[in-house]
């Protein structure tokens, strides 16, 4: 639709409507003035009527009320008439003819109203203003007021109308000043569109704005004039900085086309810009496999307008026009320009430098690989391990096809195939070539390389050496040879073989060089290593034996503490037992027997509470030895023990053989007898233990000369051996058996059988030596050492004193017990005796007595007392009486003995329990009236 | 009551209405269409319906003027036997029953601005102002013109044009 005519229909619609609203808006007004005057007119009429009715209805005279209400037969409008009395009720009506049944509905708010074509209003009938006395209702017919109305309107209609048409001819003719110029300045900008012709003016017309638009238009084009001109000169500059960088430069399109191409481009793809412009690029210079990466990331940047690659540095190949693949390094970036986007692409041949980093990460590959085996090397102290690891690493990681390494030994001329590594091995047997196996030095080729200098040979083939020779037929190519050496002497070469003929780069040859010589200081550390470590093992055994020493030496302390308390519950029993048997009189034979029986058992408690704190403790020198023939003890053992491995295992339905084997002629040793016994019943009853399905126990004695070294001062010595075929033990236990409370007998063992061994053995200066694995049985050797001669050992057996006189006794003791055991005996034997029951009573009555006329002959006191104890009683006697003798009683008895620390004042010691016979002695002995001096 | 009365008389129009509810109506009615000297000793007593001799109407005179005014002047019914009783009274129905003979109850009453009704025969032919008879069954007035001049009481010419008018002078009595 033409300017010209939409100003027209803008001109006759806006004039149009307003005649219409004028036509409407004064037909409305006529219809409502019309009405209300009728309503008036009517009013006046009914209320004239009405009032007229009044008397009528006041006083019920039906004919004179139609006779006023025939009085609207003037007015032919008024159609009908009614009266309603006060009630509403009918009263009468014009005209007559309208009955009660047809009339109207009485308005019930007095109102007019409008309906159809009659206008109805009702009219109160009142007199002198008082209560209304009924109502008039009047129907008007409205039908010539509203042709009247219509044809007012039909006038107003053809004026409009009228109007209508002069308002068409009057915009016909106004509109063409404002549409004309327009369509010229249409036509200029249309003629400089279509030709892109910035020269042409429009014309200017009028002085209005429209004059003002057309020279804003002229100033326009002249403005855009100016810049196209500034616009060709730039892009010639972008083209030729574009042509001139050294990276090719690619634009396109988000649709993948190229929209741009440089002088770098074209050399560097081979394709000219007027051929590749217009081009996809996905098939120009993108290679087969990049192609849907490519498309997909178009896609996504189509998509969200993402594209994670942009603005990076990324490295991929590109496609040249001759299907050749490059290296190449790109950036893209994407220009944004209002609605569009291009992308502009960097690319730039890095194929030169693709090379150089390939140098440099095979140099870097073999420095770690270096690096890997040298550590892998420092963690491993043995040949073999280091030569397997090295293998290995060359094998997976340099790579090579064949390692091996050839073991060069001065003497011999030949080399040994060391190690091999694992798929080395495999390829090996192609060309007979195993671990352990022997080359000859000489034909070998490998002469040059055991002098030191590294071999390498590029192609086996023309080789006319044996050794290249055999690798070669396995089809290995080109051989290099490192030597290992140790403070510049060869023990050995790196053989490395690859299938490839001339497959080692110089680099490679390096490489192997200084791995060798990494190798060889290995090895060397390896020899120092293994001596360090047999060093230190030395060490720690000797650690072990001075721990296991002092080990045995605190249990020594205990055990001397729960001796002594022992031997002081045991000597009333002693004393008791001792005194009946010699006193009791009527003592019947069984008594004295079962007597007996309880002195021997006393006897031996007190020995086994004796042995049991020495055992740890190293022979000295007043230990009472004898000359003991083993094989006696031995078979004093298979008697004690029979019980053990006979009976009680047939019960259990398995047999044990004894196997003895005793030496004639055995050397008799230096020991005490029951010590030696005991430890042998131990040893017979571990190898029982051991054996808990049977098997065999042999038990041998014999003569064996001493170990060459040994600075034994004697010749031979005399082994006594248990062996058993039983569970044995392993290394930790056999380590650890001599251990006091070590046992692996649960609750049935004490843990200190093997212990006491030990003690015998370190007491009597013998060597204890035990051999066992598991499942392989056990055997026990003690080596005795046999004295070059000695004297027969005088055993002195304190003679008994048979005289006695009755002497005056006091004995001092803090257990009432003990007080009573020996006064009884003791004036059993016709002495008087006093007793004190603990060391302060015992210094008082010693005192007393001195100070009276019947002083203490001898005086028996306890060593450990509470406050005062026998020492400082021993004192006080002393400094009493130097003459009187003190005999101290103790527990600790034979430990004092031991140690020579026999408290000064005391004139002799005895160990509890005492033996009534050593008690009369000492005492006989030291009341002896001083014949000696 | 009135109401239904009314009501039920209007749709029959028989004569079989009381008469005298109908006529109480009529007197109240008089009320409206007549006026009476004003006078300031009435100007604001009360408008005094009155009826002499034996009550006729017993209820129905009272609630036909129940709530009623004239120019905001309430109604009050009085009743009187004798004549001499009358004081001051705007309406007076004379009852048939009334012990004087009508001309000298009229002569008592002359000058005194009393509108006089009676349904006795002829009774506005004999001086009274407005008379009640009955003519098919309806009840119609008869009116005297002159005797309401002489009383100084002016009748709208709407009661008037219902009425039939007595013209025929009374013979003066005096």
């Amino acid at each position: 639709m033409t300017l010209q005519r939409q100003l027209m229909r803008a001109a006759l619609l806006t004039s149009g409507l307003a005649l219409l609203l004028t036509l409407v808006g004064f037909v409305t007004a006529q219809l409502i003035t019309l009405r209300e005057s009728t309503v008036t007119h009517l009013a006046s009429l009914g209320n004239v009527i009405a009032a007229n009715s009044s008397a009528a209805l006041a006083f019920h005279d039906t004919e004179a009320a139609r006779e006023i209400l025939g009085a609207l037969r003037a007015d032919p409008s008024v159609v009908a008439a009614e009266l309603f009395d006060q009630e509403g009720n009918y009263f009468a009506a014009y005209p007559i003819s309208i009955s009660p049944q047809n009339s109207q509905q009485m308005p019930v708010d007095g109102g007019h109203r409008f309906e159809g074509r009659y206008l109805i209003d009702a009219y109160p009938v009142v007199q002198n203003g008082a209560r209304p006395l009924g109502t008039l209702v009047l129907t008007f017919d409205m039908a010539p007021v509203y042709q009247q109305l219509l044809g007012l309107g039909a006038v107003a209609a053809l004026v409009a109308v009228i109007a209508l048409f002069g308002a068409y001819l009057l915009s016909r003719a106004l509109q063409r000043q404002i549409s004309e110029p327009i369509a010229a300045l249409v036509a200029t900008a249309s003629a400089v569109s279509d030709r892109s012709d910035y020269s042409v003016r429009a014309a200017r017309v009028s002085n209005d704005e429209l004059g003002r638009l057309t020279d804003t238009f002229n100033k326009m084009l002249t403005r855009i004039e100016e810049q196209r001109g500034a616009l060709l000169d730039s892009e010639g500059r972008v083209r030729a900085v574009l042509d001139s960088a050294l990276s090719a430069v690619v634009v396109i399109d988000t649709s993948g086309r190229i929209l741009d191409w440089n002088q770098r481009a074209e050399s560097m793809f081979g394709w000219q810009r007027e051929e590749a412009v217009g081009l996809n690029l996905v098939t120009t210079i993108i290679p087969e496999r990049y192609r849907s990466d490519h498309l997909s990331g178009m896609q996504g940047f189509n998509d969200s307008g993402a594209m994670p690659i942009l603005n990076q540095l990324i490295e991929l190949s590109a496609l040249r026009r001759d299907g050749t693949e490059f290296p190449v390094e790109l950036s893209i970036s994407a220009i944004t320009t209002g609605s569009t986007t291009t992308f502009c692409g960097f690319v730039t041949d890095i194929t030169e430098r693709r090379q150089a980093q390939r140098r440099i990460e095979s140099q870097l590959n073999r420095m770690n690989l270096h690096n890997r085996i040298t550590r892998a090397i420092g963690d491993r102290q043995d040949l073999p391990s280091i030569f397997r690891v090295v293998l290995k690493n060359l094998e997976d990681n340099m790579p090579i096809d064949f390692g091996c390494v050839l073991l060069y030994d001065n003497a011999g001329e030949t080399l040994t195939v060391g190690n091999m590594g694992a798929s080395s091995a495999l390829l090996a047997r192609q060309f007979d070539l195993v671990e352990s196996m022997q080359i000859p030095l000489e034909p070998s080729g490998l002469v040059r390389s055991v002098r030191g200098e590294l071999l390498y040979e590029p192609d086996l083939h023309d080789s006319s050496f044996a050794f290249p020779r055999r690798l070669s037929a396995a089809g290995l190519g080109s051989l290099v040879v490192a030597p290992l050496l140790v403070e510049s002497r060869v023990f050995g070469v790196v053989v490395a073989a690859r299938r490839t003929v001339a497959g080692f780069s110089s680099g490679d040859c390096e490489f192997l060089r200084q791995l060798s010589e990494h190798v060889g200081l290995a090895s060397h550390q390896a020899h120092l290593h293994s001596a360090l470590q047999l060093a230190y093992d030395e060490l720690r055994q000797t650690q072990k034996t001075v721990m296991q020493q002092e080990r045995l030496r605190a249990l020594g302390q205990m055990a001397s503490g729960v001796a002594h308390d022992i031997n002081n519950a045991i000597s009333p029993i002693a004393l008791y037992t001792e005194s009946l048997l010699e006193r009791e009189p009527g003592l019947s034979d069984r008594g004295r027997r079962h007597l007996t029986t309880i002195q021997q058992a006393i006897e031996d408690v007190a020995q086994t509470v004796g042995r049991m704190r020495e055992f740890y403790r190293p022979r000295e020198a007043q230990f009472e030895q004898a000359r003991v023939d083993l094989n006696r003890v031995v078979q004093q053992v298979i008697e004690l023990t029979r019980v053990r491995w006979s009976d009680v295992v047939q019960e259990r339905g398995i047999v044990i053989t004894p196997q003895i084997e005793l030496a004639a002629a055995l050397p008799t040793i230096m020991g005490v007898e029951s010590e030696i016994r005991d430890a042998l019943t131990n040893l017979v009853f571990n190898a029982v233990d051991a054996m808990p399905d049977g098997g065999m126990l042999s038990i041998c004695t014999c003569v064996s000369p001493s170990p060459a070294g040994s600075d034994s001062p004697v010749d031979e010595q005399v082994v006594l051996e248990v062996r058993d075929t039983g569970v044995g033990m392993d290394e930790d236990t056999r380590r650890r058996c001599m251990e006091p409370f070590f046992t692996t007998k649960g609750e049935r063992g004490s843990g200190l059988g093997l212990a006491m061994v030990y003690g015998m053995v370190r007491r009597h200066t013998a060597e204890l030596d035990i051999e066992s694995a598991p499942r392989q049985g056990t055997v026990v050797r003690v080596k005795f050492a046999v004295p070059a001669s000695g004297p027969e050992s005088a055993v002195r057996l304190p003679t008994e004193t048979t005289t006695r006189r009755p002497l005056r006794l006091l004995i001092v003791d803090d257990d009432p017990v003990i007080i009573d055991a020996l006064r009884e005996i003791l004036e059993g034997d016709g002495h008087a005796v006093t007793a004190a029951d603990g060391g302060r009573k015992g210094i008082e009555l010693f005192a007393a007595a001195q100070a009276g006329h019947e002083p203490f002959a001898a005086v028996v006191t306890d060593l450990g007392m509470p406050y005062v104890d026998g020492r400082q009683v021993a004192a006080e006697v002393k400094a009493l009486s130097a003459a009187t003798p003190v005999l101290l009683l103790t527990g600790w008895g034979q430990r004092l003995l031991d140690d020579r620390d026999i408290p000064p004042c005391v004139d002799r010691v005895l160990k509890k329990p005492p033996r009534l016979r050593e008690l009369r002695t000492a005492l006989a002995e030291l009341t002896l009236p001083p014949r000696v001096q | 009551m009135m109401m239904t009365a009314a009501g039920w008389w209007a749709t029959s129009a028989s004569a079989a209405a009381p008469e005298y509810q109908l006529k109480a109506v009529f007197l109240f009615q008089f009320s409206q269409f007549v006026e009476w000297p004003v006078t300031t000793s009435v100007q604001n007593a009360p408008f005094s319906l009155c009826v002499l001799g034996e009550d006729p109407f017993k209820k129905y005179l009272d609630q036909a003027v129940e709530g009623e005014a004239v120019d905001g002047r309430p109604f009050a019914v009085k009743r009187y036997q004798r004549v001499e009783e009358v004081e001051d009274c705007q309406i007076l129905f004379i009852a048939s029953s009334a012990t004087l003979p009508l001309e000298s109850t009229l002569a008592e009453l002359r000058d005194r601005s009393i509108l006089t009704v009676a349904d006795s025969p002829a009774f506005a032919d004999r001086g009274g102002v407005i008379e009640f008879v009955t003519v098919d069954n309806r009840l119609r007035l008869r009116i005297n013109p002159q005797a309401a001049e002489a009383a100084g009481l002016t009748i709208s010419s709407k009661l008037l044009s219902l009425a039939s008018l007595v013209t025929r002078h009374p013979e003066p009595s005096q």
